[in-house]
């Protein structure tokens, strides 16, 4: 059995040159206070780096923020890519701010879920984070 | 017939549940001429184009010339963007806006690995000497002002390159006008923190543009502090004005230790780019509030003794968080509301956010609709008919009072922390804002802080009311526009003359080794008509700051 | 003030039967409104039946069509009237059968009307002067029905408004800000000095005779200032000029439509911003009640996206601007106080010189209050032609239609489903006269012939309420007080009294 006290550990970031932070500043304000681990690597960062910092602290998952353009199309599946080819699949991606719907599907299809934004309610993304690492990558119910 | 079950009226929304500001300050249900006391007219609030200029700066304000009407605009690239400046002017704009595409904000070059998507995406692309001729084709700039927005060292750039067009375009230097918001030191909080670093140099090179301009462009306004970006980050009204006075206090001891008198300058350091939030009486007073106590600022701290330099000239885009993505059509009525208070807050210039700058870059028809709510504020409503008309109200002075009173508490504490830099330094300023932000959001969430159409009066997307917005361009179209714009300044790297801009680099380099006294603007002037880039100019200039020329280390000086 | 209790938030509403009207009230309330306006058709305001042959193809298309006390089981069907206010425009003597049509539904279902509040814009001396000078024929007869829904409200429908005066149509038919508010009150004092005759005490009534439906334009600090300097004024004139003793007789309640007049048919979205401003003057005049006008107003009834843009204005003045927080937030604004006072001056001037004639009746059959209010007409033209006043769009910054922000603005429905619409409800209505218990129907009519033939002191609510039970229509129920009156059955003499 599963401590049920483990915490989950969370990297928010932004990747490319986005400077809209008021979401994941809040975000990560909230995941605290849930209980949770959170590396709050902020804005301006590289697929890579996101990657690189989630297995150095051995992650949970990994939490995107996006908001300005399209450009998420091309960092989000980035980052997929990248643990992938690091063997840390089981790391769960997920994403929020302004992602359209019509790249929702695609963005799923690579096992990116979330999609939350301004209006949804924070104990909603809690559980849908909870919910998932436990199926997902602590394999408890 | 009917049903049995009758629907419960809406009671639960009969009563007004707002009792404090949106800055926690408490509302009396009634203010009354007790409410006055302690308040003395001719000190604290005095006729309008008086010191304190708590009334505004001009005595008979909006009679003796309107606000200046802007239009947020940037877009694409500078061809596109001067198409919409012509067809702004021909509806009624009165000053025209300039806000850089996020790499410009960098500071980094089209070409830059990290720039690939971002070339001439929501804002415009400035990079060398040429692309003000592609921007203003067509356009006196005698005749109208432009105000930048680049908030980064590379407004310095942009200056620099914006004196340099006027210049070869034949134009009278002391007539242009304008400003540019160039201020660093908030970003290290707001937006684009890693071209504002390091901090000191980033300051000096502001100080720079002051110091050039007072000289050579004295109708421009050489530093307009970003106090907005602070605002959407989490400042409360009061904090916003009063972080921004603390920071510009940092440029005015600059300016003093390179030997200038007060009054030499600071009739020209003097406006302020701000926020306007939903929070109408509160933001009037936030504006009436600023301008006292930037004026006694002025005089009773650094001893200024002409009018001008206690003068404090406000402009404002209205908050875009104060905007929803649900429900467009209601964001004309809440940027109507807005813009009302800036005119009722004495402002010398605003721009009225796109209903639609939730979704993207405004369109030529919200942008039509924020020129036309400038249109109907002005000649319709006869608001700007009377100089500050709210003058005298018990709430209105009574709140005014107020909130100068907790400015001046910020103020003097960063004062004693050694200064907005130290404070910023410290990460005080910082957590301040996020303490803030978190409690808006917390308060949203558990709809103490009601938004329309987001927390409360909620309607699914099938049944909004259908208005155009912004539409992203598709991810390939963006990926297009900015791959054309990298090209574009490829091939100027190829046909210019490479030895030429490297000449003038080193020289610049020369320059920038010789520390906070020396002006740079010249030599940038001198580098940018020899084609060099925005890039290789902060870069050359970081390295002799020991810096790395890329603040992203990822490229090298190649020239 | 707001934080006691918000302004009530009303839609302009009223289209079709009572079915659709009663859905759009569904979704307003889902949404905030706290107040249902009532707006009838054309057939309604003219106080004739859906089968009459001036009805055809008017039923239900600008307003809901309804004319006999079955009409209510629909219209307000699943609405608790205990709960929201129903304020009715009624500018003619239709509005008494609407009064007697909404008191005898409310008694049916077991409302207590103590508590049932609301009010009827019925008053029908400013119509002479201003939109409906035929509805509003004969004046003594109409003004007379109209004193009789004050007198039978105050005893038995105490919350409700039985006298809303139209400030709104003097503005819209050219009255300045001065004018609008002096002749309202100017003429609301006829019904006073009728029901000082008919024996009340002023006190006993005027508590529900002080609400005015006005109009707000775009010159924000002037309507502010309006409303400030109406209630000063009506506040001295009840006390000092009637003796009113108690405080809630000279506290004037003010609503109002902004003012559509105001609004273009050009770029409909520049609309909403103006209805923003003018809303905002709503707000900072302190009134009771709002309506803001639909973006489209121009066009056609409002549509149910503007109903909710509407409402969606004034929920965001309510809980996003904090305008509401404080009571009367510009008092003591050298500016604010100072065009109040002028104002108050103004508007004295207007309604002495009124008093002077004779009151308001005898000054507009004298045709002074059309001619200064024609006067208004052709000087705000005039201003609009020479550009002395300026309205983005339409006389300056204009611009091709094709350049528009595009924007969905009525029709609600076609002109097919209205005609149909309108078939519909007089084949209904004939179906209704034809099924009904004639000879109940006809009792009743005559018990209201009869008490009509009683002259001013008999008040014929009661007997209307007995002949809408009876299951009379509106037509027959004005057409039987206009024979014993000595007037045609028909006002149009088209049709005959059927019994």
């Amino acid at each position: 059995m599963e401590n049920s006290s483990r915490k989950v550990k969370i990297v928010v970031a932004m990747p490319g040159l986005d400077c809209h932070d008021r979401g994941i500043i809040y975000l990560s304000h909230v995941l605290r206070e849930a209980g949770m681990e959170v590396v709050y690597l902020g804005r301006f960062n590289t697929p890579e780096n996101i990657v690189n910092t989630a297995i150095e602290e051995d992650a949970d998952v990994i939490a995107l923020s996006y908001l300005n353009d399209h450009l998420y199309m091309i960092f989000f599946p980035r980052v997929v890519e990248l643990l992938k080819e690091r063997g840390a699949s089981d790391i769960c991606v997920m994403a929020g701010g302004r992602i359209i719907e019509e790249d929702r599907p695609k963005l799923k299809e690579l096992g990116i879920t979330g999609f939350f934004g301004q209006s949804t309610p924070t104990p909603v993304m809690v559980d849908h984070i909870v919910k998932r690492v436990k199926r997902e990558r602590w394999k408890v119910n | 017939m009917g049903s049995e079950e009758k629907i419960k009226s809406t009671r639960r929304f009969d009563v007004c549940p707002v009792t404090e500001t949106s800055a926690g300050i408490p509302l009396k249900d009634v203010y009354g001429p007790q409410d006055l006391e302690g308040i003395d007219y001719k000190d604290d609030v005095a006729d309008p184009g008086e010191y304190p200029f708590t009334r505004g700066i001009w005595s008979n304000m909006y009679r003796g010339k309107l606000w200046t009407r802007r239009v947020f605009t940037g877009l694409g690239s500078t061809a596109d963007t001067n198409e919409r400046y012509k067809y702004l002017l021909g509806k009624g704009a009165s000053g025209l806006y300039c806000f850089g595409d996020t790499i410009t904000h960098q500071g980094i070059d089209p070409d830059h690995p990290l720039a690939e998507g971002y070339a001439g995406v929501s804002g415009v692309s400035i990079v060398c000497l040429q692309d003000m001729y592609h921007l203003f084709d067509g356009i006196s700039l005698e005749d109208v002002s432009v105000s930048f927005n680049n908030p980064s060292m590379a407004a310095t750039v942009v200056y620099a390159a914006f004196v340099a067009y006027a210049e070869e375009m034949g134009y009278d230097l002391s007539k242009i006008s304008g400003s540019i918001l160039n201020e660093p030191i908030h970003l290290v909080y707001s937006m684009f923190e890693t071209n504002a670093k390091p901090l000191e140099l980033a300051a000096k090179l502001a100080t720079d543009v002051i110091e050039y301009s007072i000289k050579n462009t004295p109708r421009w306004h050489p530093i307009a502090p970003n106090a907005y970006d602070m605002h959407e980050k989490g400042a409360n009204a009061i904090q916003e004005m009063a972080f921004t006075i603390a920071i510009m206090e940092e440029y005015i001891q600059r300016m003093i230790k390179r030997g200038y008198n007060i009054d030499a300058f600071a009739p020209r350091v003097s406006v302020f780019g701000c926020a306007c939030d939903i929070d109408f009486f509160e933001e009037i007073c936030k504006f009436r509030a600023a301008r006292k106590v930037w004026a006694k600022l002025m005089k009773e701290k650094y001893g200024a003794k002409k009018a001008a330099s206690c003068r404090l000239y406000l402009s404002v885009h209205t908050s875009g968080n104060s905007l929803t993505v649900q429900q467009p059509v209601n964001n004309v009525a809440r940027v109507t509301l807005e813009s009302l208070a800036c005119v009722l807050g004495g402002l010398q210039s605003f721009d009225p956010a796109g209903y639609d700058e939730g979704y993207y870059i405004l369109t030529e028809h919200s942008a039509l609709t924020s020129l036309n709510i400038h249109n109907i504020l002005a000649y319709e409503s006869r608001v700007a008919s009377v100089a500050d008309p709210l003058a005298g109200s018990y709430f209105i002075e009574s709140l005014t009072e107020k909130m100068e009173q907790e400015m001046f508490k910020i103020i003097n504490k960063i004062d004693d922390m050694g200064g907005a830099i130290k404070a910023t330094e410290s990460g005080w300023i910082g957590s301040e804002m996020d303490h803030e932000l978190i409690k808006e959001q917390k308060e949203i969430e558990e709809k103490k802080r009601i938004i329309v159409g987001m927390n409360e009066f909620t309607v699914s997307k099938e049944e909004e009311v259908p208005i155009e917005v912004g539409r992203d361009r598709p991810l390939e179209e963006q990926m297009a526009t900015s791959k054309k714009r990298e090209d574009e300044i490829r091939k100027l790297r190829e046909t210019r003359d490479n030895k030429a801009v490297k000449n003038a680099l080193e020289d610049l380099r020369g320059q920038a080794a010789k520390g906070e006294g020396h002006n740079l603007i010249p030599a940038m002037m001198e580098s940018l008509r020899a084609k060099a880039t925005l890039g290789e100019i902060l870069g050359v200039i970081r390295e002799a700051n020991d810096t790395s020329y890329d603040p992203y280390e990822v490229i090298q000086y190649s020239l | 003030m707001y934080r006691g209790k918000l302004w009530t938030r009303r839609v302009f509403t009223g289209l079709g039967t009572g079915m659709d009207t009663n859905e759009r009230y569904r979704r307003l309330i889902e949404h905030g409104e706290t107040g249902l306006y009532w707006f009838g058709d054309v057939p309604s305001f003219h106080g004739i039946d859906p089968d009459h042959p001036m009805a055809a193809g008017n039923a239900g298309v600008s307003g809901v069509s309804y004319c006999c006390l079955k009409d209510m089981y629909a219209l307000f069907d699943g609405i608790s009237l205990e709960d929201v206010s129903v304020s009715n425009n009624c500018p003619s003597m239709a509005a008494a059968p609407t009064y007697a049509i909404f008191a005898a539904y409310a008694e049916e279902q077991g409302y207590d009307l103590k508590k049932i509040s609301g009010s009827v814009l019925n008053e029908p001396i400013h119509g002479v002067s201003s939109l409906y000078p035929t509805n509003c024929e004969p004046l003594d007869l109409t003004v007379k029905v109209a004193t009789d829904v004050i007198e039978h409200s105050i005893k038995t429908t105490p919350r409700f408004h039985p006298l809303a005066p139209n400030a709104y149509d003097l503005a819209e038919f050219g009255a300045n800000p001065v004018q609008e508010m002096a002749m309202t009150i100017a003429i609301t004092r006829e019904y006073i000095d009728r029901m000082l005759a008919r024996g009340y005490d002023i006190d006993e009534f005027v508590s529900r005779t002080n609400i005015f439906g006005c109009s707000t334009d775009i010159h924000l600090f002037e309507e502010v200032a309006k409303y400030r300097a109406a209630r000063k004024v009506w506040s001295k004139l009840i006390r000092e000029r009637y003796g009113a003793k108690k405080p809630g007789s000279y506290r004037l309640y003010l609503s109002s439509h902004t003012l559509g007049s105001s609004l273009t048919k050009e770029q409909p979205v520049n609309n909403i911003v103006r209805v923003a401003v003018e809303t905002l003057g709503c707000v900072l005049g302190g009134l009771q009640s709002v309506d803001p006008s639909g973006y489209g107003e121009g066009y056609f009834v409002l549509t149910e996206e503007e109903g909710l843009t509407n409402l969606n204005l004034q929920n965001i003045l309510a809980y996003e601007t904090g305008v509401a927080a404080t009571a009367d937030p510009l008092a003591g604004s050298y500016y604010v106080e100072s065009l109040t006072s002028r104002m108050e001056e103004e508007m004295w001037k207007i309604i002495d010189k009124i008093e002077e004639m004779g009151g308001a009746i005898k000054a507009t059959e004298s045709g002074w209050i059309r001619q200064e209010l024609e006067k208004g007409i052709i000087k705000k033209q005039k201003d609009i032609e020479e550009k002395k006043r300026i309205m983005v769009g339409l006389n300056d910054f204009v611009i091709p239609p094709e350049q528009e922000v595009p924007i969905k603005v009525g029709r609600d429905r076609p002109v097919e489903e209205q005609v149909a619409t309108s078939k519909k409800r007089e084949e209904e209505i004939k179906v209704f006269k034809e099924k009904r218990n004639k000879s109940k129907a006809k009792n009743g009519l005559e018990d209201l012939w009869d008490d009509a033939k009683k002259g001013e002191v008999c008040c014929l609510i009661p007997s209307m309420i007995n002949a809408l039970r009876a299951d009379a229509t509106f037509g027959e129920i004005l057409g039987v007080i206009r024979t014993a009156n000595g007037y045609s059955y028909d006002p149009y003499k088209m049709i005959d009294y059927p019994f």
